[in-house]
């Protein structure tokens, strides 16, 4: 009964399901984990008091006022990844590459028996990496 | 009976922990622009609320969210966004960070499940999200050029961000769900790109087969919705699944997975603009995350015994009055009223 109930799903969706299924629990772990050490009180790139009293501010201004500095790109939390905040956001950013990740999964396998399906995936790339990157190689372009 | 009054204390637990919020924020009951306004004169000493308390007000305010919205249809950042726009002292720009960050967690950890049942499947997804994609990075730029580039911008987006709640309350006032459209023929593109799949369904006991159709026009509308998305932080369900199955032919559920796999590749995509703006802070956002993913757990097991119609009123009705209060908000800050 359970064999003639079975589903028959392209095995390109498979691939796409898992790999976006382990980079998400990687991701969700790293976010929670060093967030949470973060609210205890470990070492941090914001202060939480500082950020408390700020945070009504719009974002630019709430940088300049509360840690003096202008953000635009990866690098203000790249570079400070021994603080806990930093490292959280590290773990947001592999949430955020989990489609990608299960896109280029799964292209191997479109391509061998769909072009057009694989074409789709290339500008879904393209469009990807755009939205990655777009903040570095354009970053006053529609910002400020 | 008993479910009724359940939800009661739910609903009355929800506006408890906005009232105290506010309450405990001002000194005095007024609205958050007041407490705004006393924090920004006075810094973090014109807030009577301990820094260790906002955590557990924002898990708390979340977990309630988190178990009501699976059982009225929408996805939790469409009540985070609004009501924590209304209420909480937070900018515009991190609470759209928070939101999109909160969609984007609860769409990754559904999607996989739903793909592996052949509820959603990447032929369909993958032409919608070519066009939505592009469009919710577009609307993530305008949202934030908008609030940082004029000295009135964040008054601005909260009336467009009410006046989008009014048409989400419309949406989900006169739309009907067709729980499985027929499609008698499909459109060239659609058939060229075999938009089509299959899944079982235990109600029925047997796999039933499903395809889709209108392409062309789904992915005007998914445009539209894209840009909106990523404006404002907002999950984009609301929207989604009715064009999938009202315009595009596919079965309910079908149109559920597929809006979910689509909301987890948009908002990825526009959360770069938001990690490279600053306007993500794990303060709000690690909390914010835990209290949905486990207030969702507990809702998705008490659907199986609610009336979700009820719940679907009592939640239309949130929503009215937080379009009401953003609206009524803005108009405040340009001084209009």
């Amino acid at each position: 009964m359970a064999e003639k109930n079975q589903v028959h799903v392209d095995p390109a969706n498979l691939v796409f399901a898992k790999a976006m299924e382990i980079v998400t629990y990687i991701g969700i772990a790293v976010m929670i984990v060093f967030g949470l050490l973060y609210l205890f009180g470990l070492s941090s790139f914001v202060d939480m008091k500082a950020a408390i009293a700020h945070w009504h501010l719009p974002v630019e201004r709430f940088w300049h006022e509360v840690v003096g500095i202008h953000i635009s790109g990866y690098d203000w939390f790249l570079k400070n990844l021994t603080k806990m905040d930093c490292l959280s956001m590290l773990g947001i950013c592999i949430l955020a590459l989990a489609p990608l990740a299960g896109i280029l999964a799964a292209w191997p396998k479109v391509g061998a028996t769909h072009k057009v399906l694989a074409l789709l995936f290339l500008i879904l790339v393209v469009e990807y990496l755009f939205a990655i990157f777009k903040p570095i190689i354009l970053p006053g372009v529609g910002g400020h | 009976m008993r479910f009724g009054r359940s939800w009661f204390f739910l609903f009355l637990s929800l506006f408890l922990v906005l009232f105290f919020t506010n309450h405990l924020m001002a000194g005095e009951p007024s609205v958050a622009e007041a407490a705004k306004e006393a924090v920004a004169a006075t810094g973090a000493k014109g807030s009577n609320i301990p820094w260790w308390l906002w955590p557990v007000i924002l898990f708390g305010f979340t977990f309630i969210i988190g178990i009501i919205a699976p059982l009225s249809g929408v996805g939790g950042g469409v009540l985070f966004v609004p009501l924590s726009t209304a209420f909480f002292p937070f900018s515009v720009d991190f609470i759209r960070g928070a939101g999109l960050i909160m969609a984007l967690t609860s769409a990754l950890s559904a999607t996989p499940q739903f793909i592996r049942k052949g509820l959603a499947n990447i032929r369909i997804m993958a032409p919608l999200v070519c066009v939505s994609m592009v469009t919710s990075i577009l609307g993530g730029i305008v949202g934030l050029w908008i609030t940082n580039a004029f000295p009135a911008g964040k008054y601005y987006i909260t009336i467009a961000l009410g006046l989008v709640l009014l048409l989400i309350f419309f949406v989900m006032l006169t739309s009907k769900r067709v729980e499985f459209p027929e499609v008698k023929e499909q459109d060239a593109l659609s058939r060229a790109l075999d938009l089509s799949g299959s899944w079982y369904e235990p109600t029925l006991g047997k796999i039933l087969e499903y395809k889709v159709t209108r392409l062309p026009i789904g992915l005007i509308c998914f445009a539209a919705v894209g840009f909106i998305a990523g404006m404002f932080g907002l999950g984009a369900g609301w929207a989604n699944v009715p064009v999938l199955n009202l315009i595009m032919g596919a079965p309910i559920k079908v149109a559920v997975a597929t809006s979910m796999t689509i909301i987890s590749i948009n908002d990825a995509a526009a959360a770069w603009i938001y990690l490279a703006k600053g306007a993500v802070l794990p303060k709000i956002v690690v909390p914010s995350v835990l209290g949905i993913s486990i207030g969702a757990r507990i809702g998705a097991k008490l659907a199986v015994k609610a009336k979700p119609a009820f719940v679907k009123i009592l939640v239309m009705g949130i929503m009215l009055l937080a379009a009401a209060l953003n609206i009524i908000k803005g108009l405040k800050g340009l001084h209009i009223i």
